[in-house]
């Protein structure tokens, strides 16, 4: 429609604003003064130390070698806990699918981690994982699987482990809620004339269901992709970094940087080195799975 | 064949209830933990459960008593009630506007704040931090407030925006020809009929303000200032030995609110979820 007249106008106007302004202040002002202070070096607290230095803070960012750990495990966090949830999610959903009753009763059940807050989630984790914990009295006493207490938080892959099993965990009720919604929309005819046809589960599952919500998988895969970047509260809480920086990831190694060494030109960097490889990913997994449905189509 | 069957149903059965275990446990642990007494959290062997004679109330009270944590949960509710209310208004106002009317620059707009929901949050930290101490907002609860209603438009406008689509032309029509205004659509046709919508994008508003804890976390340093989640971390700096019975008592408390909306709500929350996930 249209706004015509000039008091439609004024009406329009005055309900956009209050959100525009909210939203620009608080959110696109802070994306561009990113952009600004990346190109500078700003050191907080000193107010004067605001020097224009070009790419400095990129080159610095990209030759740190904390940053490259950092990144590394960002990478590794999400690949292993983004197919893990996607996987795992697809299964519980399918399981949930196919039976009548107490449905209702498990997708509650499932959901509950993912409301449960990151901070609760990671300070229960890292109590179960404590050397002296639950989990390495399971192994080691009951199971015998190990010989002595695994230091599960005083090494790199150890607290690694646990940050990415927590975010398997927190994840598979999402993963399970939008994957069943997409199970419950493919045709049942389908399943029937391919049931006729002699198809056994496992052909149906690769020939009809994951074709058939393709369109899911990517809306999980992208914003997955982005949580997965986004980790932090679970490291804070957790290992904090520790030991000696070798579980940070980019947000807390990000934060570390700007509050714990003043350093705002520097993270401003890091978040924009960031923020386009989210972007570039984003965009190469829409075109990954438009490309993948045009073969299809030949 | 039907003895298969039956096989194959309980197999499943089995396996949905080994993951529901594997969901609920760390929670139980937690209430377990919370239930014993302080000393007895790194007893050997450990136990999951207290036993009969060890379990007590005496975390809980202090948390509720002593400790001065009251203060918390009421400073989550009131930054997690006002940011809801604010976020659905404005929302659903630019949801409305941006599914009913043509203007220049309309896409570019809602293009780009589509493209925000792309940047974590947390890369804005800071010079947002910098906005706030600008502003004189540290260490007060409007410095949490507006940052966190502006980080949920996006995505509350997107839904809304979605469900507003949806709703015929006619009824606003009706509305204009009986000489109703612009105003009078939004509140007597669009309000209304996207409730279900605003009523999700309100539950998961108000689940992201409870508990966030990056940016509470930087802002607020003040005890008498500090929402839960932070509330709750704040065990680390300041004893020596982690109190862990005082920690899961006070998680386990500042769940409960979780729950009940969880409980009550159920259906907005899949509605919410799904309708993202399928459209995708």
């Amino acid at each position: 429609m249209k706004i015509g007249t000039n008091a439609n106008r004024l009406r329009v106007a005055s309900l956009l604003l209050p959100g525009l302004l909210i939203f620009g202040a608080f959110t696109v002002y802070p994306i561009l003064k990113l952009l600004v202070m990346s190109f500078f070096e700003w050191d907080f607290g000193s107010m004067f130390n605001q020097t224009f230095i070009g790419l400095a803070n990129y080159q610095e960012v990209i030759q740190d070698e904390y940053f490259q750990i950092a990144f590394q495990n960002t990478i590794i966090y999400t690949l292993v806990t983004v197919p893990g949830q996607m996987v795992i999610g697809l299964l519980v959903a399918a399981l949930i699918n196919s039976i009548k009753r107490f449905r209702v009763g498990f997708r509650v059940i499932y959901y509950l981690p993912v409301i449960t807050s990151w901070v609760i989630a990671s300070l229960i984790f890292r109590y179960v994982f404590n050397t002296e914990g639950l989990l390495n009295y399971l192994l080691n006493n009951i199971l015998s699987l190990t010989s002595s207490n695994v230091r599960w938080l005083d090494s790199r892959w150890g607290g690694m482990i646990v940050a990415m099993v927590l975010g398997i965990w927190k994840g598979i009720g999402w993963n399970m809620v939008v994957f069943l919604a997409a199970l419950q929309s493919v045709p049942n005819e389908l399943y029937e004339s391919a049931e006729i046809d002699g198809a056994n589960v496992l052909q149906r599952f690769f020939r009809i269901t994951l074709p058939s919500i393709r369109g899911t998988i990517l809306f999980a895969l992208v914003m997955l992709t982005i949580g997965g970047f986004n980790v932090f509260t679970s490291i804070k809480m957790i290992t904090g970094g520790a030991p000696a920086h070798q579980t940070e990831t980019l947000l807390t190694w990000m934060y570390y940087k700007a509050f714990s060494t003043g350093k705002f030109g520097y993270s401003a960097a890091l978040s924009f080195i960031m923020a386009l490889t989210l972007g570039l990913l984003a965009v190469l997994q829409f075109r990954l799975m438009q490309s993948d449905k045009a073969g299809d189509a030949l | 064949m039907k003895a298969k069957k039956v096989i194959a149903l309980s197999v499943k059965y089995l396996l949905l209830l080994l993951g529901a275990i594997i969901s609920t446990l760390p929670m139980l642990y937690m209430i377990s933990t919370a239930l014993k007494p302080n000393g007895a959290l790194y007893v050997f062997p450990p136990r999951f459960f207290p036993s009969a004679d060890e379990i007590t109330l005496e975390n809980f009270g202090y948390i509720l008593n002593k400790g001065g944590f009251l203060i918390n949960f009421w400073n989550s509710i009131i930054v997690s009630v006002i940011t809801v209310a604010i976020a659905a208004l404005v929302s659903s106002a630019l949801a409305f506007v941006l599914a009913r009317f043509r203007f220049v620059g309309k896409k570019l707009l809602f293009g780009f704040i589509i493209l925000t929901m792309i940047i974590p949050g947390t890369t804005m930290i800071v010079p947002q931090y910098e906005l706030a101490v600008g502003l004189g907002v540290v260490n007060k609860l409007m410095g949490l407030i507006p940052f966190y209603v502006a980080w949920v438009i996006p995505f509350s406008t997107f839904m809304i925006k979605g469900f507003i689509e949806n709703i015929p032309k006619e009824f606003d029509e009706a509305v204009y020809i009986d000489g109703g205004s612009l105003y009078t659509v939004y509140f007597r046709v669009a309000l209304p009929l996207a409730s279900p919508a605003i009523a999700s994008v309100t539950i998961f508003n108000f689940l992201t303000a409870w508990e966030e804890f990056p940016w509470a976390n930087t802002v607020i340093n003040d005890d008498a200032k500090r929402t839960l989640p932070i509330a709750i971390s704040g065990f680390f700096g300041q004893h020596q030995f982690t109190q862990w019975g005082y920690v899961f008592a006070l998680s386990a408390l500042s769940l409960i609110p979780v729950l009940l909306i969880f409980v009550m709500f159920q259906k907005y929350f899949v509605s919410g979820i799904q309708a993202g996930g399928v459209k995708g």
